[in-house]
């Protein structure tokens, strides 16, 4: 944790996390319930699938938290369980590869536009005044709006 | 924006409702737990949430009395506070838990009360210490949430060295897990910078070993996260209040000293350098390095490895890594030899300015997406029916629902903006 804090600090002005851009962190239910938000990582899914298989085949949202995914869904085989399911990859078990995030950390699609520009840094303080509901609802300051 | 009426509602109307015998816990949660149950950070049910609670409620009380006592997700063991004794945490629990359920009926109170809260809060604009304790040790007297300890000069050093105004600003519009002014929106902006300002005393005053062990015996006995905090109060007989800004005055010159011109000068420093780019997931800064599966997730730069690389985003060319057959998506779940429909139709988009053109390729996106993707939620499948600005796509609106999150971001005008117009001025010059 601290070593973390550390080598995060040191980084200062620069952006204090630097994970991989496209990198979308679900916190819709997790830190209520006492798991760690889930990190998807969009780069290791485009090496395998294209964009279509999961924004059209399956159902998914263009939109950090829009999905209200939860693990009943994926069980039943809905959103990632359409393949997360022991046969076209790994299965539900393996909570702790999906939920890897640190806990607390807002609902967001790391390194977006729209949170570099709004909140330099990072999501929570891009509306101190969404900031309360960062983990209910989904990325308040990147979706304002949409209209979608 | 509503979100936001209601936190601070919440909290107006929380100091508002006090059953009297509920006074013990209300204090109790005004010194400790208001940081994050009052602004809902870390995941806390904020206070006189009822939704957020309810369902905590009916897990029962000793449940909650045992998630406050020993730590539960982002909960620290009572709160984060080890001074707090079962007692107190407990009337704390039973506090927010009364708040949850008998909140409604006080609203009216709200203006009266909010007028004397504040200024019994500003009345000590310096007290960094008592702000602190106040509002920050929660996160900051155990390091929960990415928070540097106090006293941690491990932790601050790096902070510290990127100025003090840095500080202020992280503290006061928050950053990180850090929410802004710590969560407690009645703070003073001079409230917060003086506990910042504490804060960064004590990482300073932590490095020196023999003012520590000289103050140590002076000070009450159970003070783990703030060894150092009673320094100065020992001989003078008023506690914090000079202790933060001259402690602060002489953490500033002395953590302005490691910088070295070449690092303040370094080429780029907003940049992220090389060094700093797909990194594996331990060092990603948003997965918890403490998850075992964190350690099992594939590092970037392997899969990245023999990809065409480009200059922004993940670095990683996906275009031609496509075309060049590196990789192999399948546009199928299960059926790795279904074929994409793909449809080779460019669209050029004339645009105001000295700009290129936009010339917007189907083929590339086809490859990639399905048409219903994008039409007609995103763009009427018309020519002249949408407008697009650069505006709207940084909001992350238009391309901008992909470009700027996971396809190649905005900064790559180029991409886009690639067919040359001519100008009118030059050419009729020239011709």
């Amino acid at each position: 944790m601290a070593l973390a804090a550390a080598v995060a600090a040191l980084l200062l002005p620069v952006p204090d996390s630097h994970a991989e851009y496209g990198d979308v962190v679900i916190n819709n239910y997790s830190d209520a319930a006492g798991m760690r938000p889930v990190v998807f990582p969009h780069w290791f899914h485009r090496v395998r699938f294209r964009c279509k298989v999961c924004h059209a085949d399956l159902g998914f949202k263009f939109q950090a938290g829009g999905n209200q995914i939860n693990m009943v869904k994926i069980i039943d085989g809905e959103y990632c369980g359409a393949c997360h399911n022991g046969e076209i990859a790994w299965s539900v078990e393996n909570c702790n590869l999906c939920h890897s995030g640190k806990p607390g950390t807002p609902t967001q699609v790391h390194e977006a536009t729209i949170q570099r520009l709004v909140a330099p840094g990072s999501k929570p303080p891009a509306a101190p005044s969404a900031a309360p509901a960062a983990g209910k609802t989904a990325p308040a300051a990147g979706k304002p709006a949409a209209g979608k | 924006m509503r979100n936001s009426m209601r936190g601070v509602l919440g909290v107006v109307m929380a100091m508002a409702a006090v059953p009297a015998l509920a006074a013990d816990g209300k204090a109790v949660y005004e010194g400790n737990c208001i940081a994050c149950h009052a602004s809902g950070v870390a995941g806390a049910p904020k206070l006189g949430d009822a939704a957020a609670w309810g369902p905590r409620v009916k897990g029962g009380t000793a449940a909650l009395y045992q998630s406050a006592l020993k730590g539960k997700g982002g909960m620290p063991a009572k709160g984060g506070n080890a001074k707090l004794s079962d007692t107190d945490v407990k009337a704390a629990v039973d506090f927010m838990v009364a708040q949850a359920g008998g909140k409604a009926d006080k609203a009216a109170e709200k203006p009266a009360e909010k007028a004397p809260e504040k200024p019994a809060a500003a009345g000590g604009g310096g007290e960094g210490k008592d702000v602190f304790d106040k509002a920050c040790v929660a996160c900051h007297g155990s390091g929960v949430a990415g928070a540097p300890k106090l006293g941690d000069a491990a932790a601050w050093g790096p902070r510290v060295k990127g100025g003090t105004a840095a500080l202020y600003q992280s503290a006061l519009k928050g950053k990180g897990g850090m929410p802004a002014k710590g969560g407690n929106p009645t703070l003073s902006d001079a409230q917060v910078k003086a506990a910042v300002d504490f804060m960064v005393a004590q990482a300073g005053g932590g490095a020196k070993p023999a003012e520590k062990a000289a103050a140590a015996p002076a000070t009450e006995p159970a003070k783990p996260a703030a060894p150092a905090a009673e320094k100065p109060s020992a001989p003078a007989a008023e506690p914090a209040k000079p202790s933060a800004p001259a402690a602060a005055a002489a953490a500033r010159p002395a953590a302005a000293e490691p910088i070295s011109s070449s690092e303040v000068n370094t080429f780029n420093r907003l940049l992220r350098p090389a060094s700093k780019r797909n990194l594996p997931a331990m060092e990603s800064g948003i997965h918890d390095p403490a998850n075992d599966g964190t350690a099992l997730l594939q590092p970037p730069l392997q899969a990245f490895n023999n990809l065409p690389r480009s200059t922004a985003g993940t670095y990683v060319n996906w275009v031609q890594a496509l075309e060049q057959n590196k990789i192999a998506p399948r546009y199928d779940k299960a059926d790795p030899k279904a074929q994409p429909v793909v449809m080779d139709l460019n669209i050029v988009r004339e645009v105001k300015g000295s700009m290129p053109d936009v010339v917007y390729p189907h083929k590339q996106h086809t490859e990639w997406l399905d048409c219903s993707n994008c039409h007609p939620a995103i763009f009427i499948p018309q020519k002249g029916a949408n407008q697009i600005s650069m505006a709207a796509i940084m909001l992350g609106e238009k391309c901008g629902v992909c470009h700027g999150k996971v396809a190649f971001p905005i900064s790559e005008c180029r991409l886009c903006h690639s067919k040359k117009k001519d100008l009118p001025t030059q050419t009729g010059a020239a011709k």
